[in-house]
């Protein structure tokens, strides 16, 4: 008699598997941290997600815009967000990367640092984005293409 | 998640398949060079990307990977004799030579010159390092030969097994990148094992079981780096290794020997799980060759006579529900790659991955199929080489490695992560 491993594994079994949803949809803050990030979420933002939303936020003080221009609260967005995206270019300022990490660490949401043509960088530029991101970042990835960042979001389920 | 035309297309790996197409871009390992210990030994079934072959080691120590039936009557030449440069067909005698073609139809007159026009399907099968490696892509377009570390050692550091996977090859890779799990799935083993226990960044492991992560694409594939608080304000860094299509390498312990994996589909719902461990500096003790042997380490114990785990699905994989109540292992079965592949066995032949839910610490997983859809696309519409099919891309290493703050990791340890002669490899 085969074993209950080898009866559940099968690909016979696989069919019974429960078919209904096993999650509800999460909602993602991308915000791009300088100006060369803004070139990227803007051209992210075009593609139609339904449960991400998208900011900058490129100055010093708490200022988080929405791609409009309109002002929004750092602290209204975090509250309602499950996972914040924070993106930078190589050698950027990221002023607000403290401000939006710090929002994040009070509430328990997690985040992810996304360093823009960090392949072409310059030790010294990547350097300073990383001491800007790393502080405040669960996962950092450095990509050769903002392309990623679309797969990203897919499997993210955004 | 992927969407179920991307799930398809990276884990098909027949001949007809893009996936399957990409992988015979390269040279992969296809069986242990002691299963063909001498000349005229008995030929080996042998199963890669969906294709059944048969190998055989000749009188003159050729090695040959040819379609395991005889183009006569479909009978396997497992069965056939090899004998006088050739392997001869149990059934009406016809005889072939490790290119596949057939030498001798003992029913026709040989000046008949019958046996000319019959050729089975072969591929080169090449020795390094104790393992023999297969290339099953265009005959024209050979890459240069693999020049992984772990095979270009003197044979007395380094040490290969195999073990068969009931899983797609897929799943079975990611599980090589997937640095999140280890401070869960493996965490007894660490203070444990004999081919890891006593280094010092194991305390790191054991201080912090909630690393931070790092995703570096690489020439090759990505270095996955895991970061933890060290002294003075350091962060103590194990950083993986994946190189496409399905090479990993896991950061070093202390002086143990660095190790790592193949994944080799066999079809598109087993595959083989390839295992070395090596050193580049010093031979590898008889102690540690006895501990692989025993299945420690990535290594397992095997079913008498066969590359099956011992711990299988056919015995529920030994589980010792006393052992996980106890906490002596947090899954219940013993030993680092039976829990892996117990637990990626138990998704079944091809993981629906439609329905998984993927945070934050998987982007290793996102950017590793990221990088193979793209590969696979740009190699099937233009023919563009992947990653890792240049031997650049393979003279590579994982690292365990102290570094300041800010510093980037690919920077910081690029040394490390370069597989240099006769130098010692980056660990603590």
């Amino acid at each position: 008699m085969q074993s209950e491993s080898a009866r559940m594994s099968s690909a016979a079994e696989a069919r019974f598997r429960v078919q209904g949803p096993n999650s509800t949809p999460r909602v993602i803050k991308i915000i791009a941290l300088d100006a060369a990030a803004e070139v990227a979420v803007r051209r992210l933002a075009n593609a139609g997600w339904r449960h991400a939303t998208f900011f900058t936020a490129k100055s010093p003080d708490d200022a988080l815009s929405d791609l409009a221009g309109g002002h929004r609260s750092t602290e209204e967005e975090i509250e309602r967000a499950d996972l914040v995206v924070l993106i930078a270019g190589p050698g950027g300022h990221a002023y607000a990367a403290p401000i939006i990490g710090a929002a994040c660490s009070a509430r328990r949401v997690t985040t992810t640092g996304f360093v823009v043509d960090g392949m072409s960088a310059s030790q010294p530029d990547l350097s300073k984005t990383l001491a800007q991101l790393r502080p405040w970042s669960l996962m950092v990835v450095i990509a050769g293409s903002d392309e990623y960042l679309d797969d990203m979001m897919t499997a993210l389920r955004a | 998640m992927l969407r179920k035309e991307q799930n398809d297309l990276l884990t098909a790996t027949g001949p007809d398949s893009p996936m399957g197409r990409m992988f015979r871009a390269y040279w992969i390992p296809a069986l242990l060079a002691d299963e063909l210990p001498e000349n005229d030994c008995p030929p080996v079934r042998v199963k890669l990307l969906s294709e059944r072959l048969v190998a055989f080691r000749d009188t003159q120590g050729r090695y040959g990977l040819v379609d395991e039936f005889c183009a006569h009557r479909g009978v396997s030449l497992w069965f056939a004799r090899n004998e006088e440069c050739g392997l001869r067909c149990a059934y009406h005698g016809w005889k072939y030579d490790v290119t596949g073609q057939c030498i001798d139809v003992p029913s026709e007159p040989e000046a008949s010159g019958f046996s000319k026009k019959i050729k089975l399907r072969s591929y080169p099968l090449i020795e390094r390092g104790g393992v023999l490696w297969t290339y099953m892509g265009p005959a024209e377009t050979p890459p240069p030969p693999p020049e992984w570390e772990f095979i270009t050692v003197p044979r007395t550091q380094t040490f290969t097994t195999k073990r068969v996977q009931e899983s797609n090859w897929l799943q079975a890779m990611e599980g090589g990148i997937d640095s999140s799990h280890v401070s869960w799935l493996h965490r007894g083993d660490l203070n444990s094992d004999p081919l890891f226990k006593g280094a010092k960044g194991n305390q790191y492991n054991l201080n912090d079981a909630r690393p931070v992560f790092e995703v570096v694409e690489s020439p090759g594939g990505l270095y996955i780096g895991a970061r933890r608080n060290a002294e003075d304000g350091k962060y103590y860094w194990r950083i993986t290794q994946w190189v496409m299509p399905s090479f990993t390498m896991i950061a070093p312990r202390g002086t143990h020997s660095v190790h790592g994996h193949f994944w080799i589909p066999i079809d598109d719902e087993n595959c083989w799980a390839w295992s070395f461990d090596y050193h580049p500096i010093r031979e590898l003790t008889e102690a540690e060759i006895a501990a692989m042997r025993d299945g420690k380490g990535i290594h397992v114990r095997y079913v008498p006579g066969t590359y099956r785990p011992l711990a299988n699905k056919d015995n529920d994989y030994l589980i010792d529900r006393a052992a996980q109540k106890a906490g002596r292992t947090f899954s219940g079965v013993e030993g680092i790659a039976m829990q892996d592949a117990s637990l990626q066995e138990s998704m079944g032949p091809i993981v629906d991955r439609t329905k998984e839910n993927l945070v934050s610490t998987d982007n290793g997983i996102i950017m590793a199929r990221h990088r193979l859809l793209r590969a696979v696309k740009a190699f099937a519409d233009k023919g563009v080489v992947p990653p890792g099919v240049d031997p650049v891309h393979q003279k590579v290493r994982s690292a365990a490695i102290v570094l300041p703050p800010d510093v980037p990791f690919s920077e910081g340890a690029s040394e490390a992560l370069i597989a240099r002669p006769a130098v010692a490899p980056a660990s603590v």
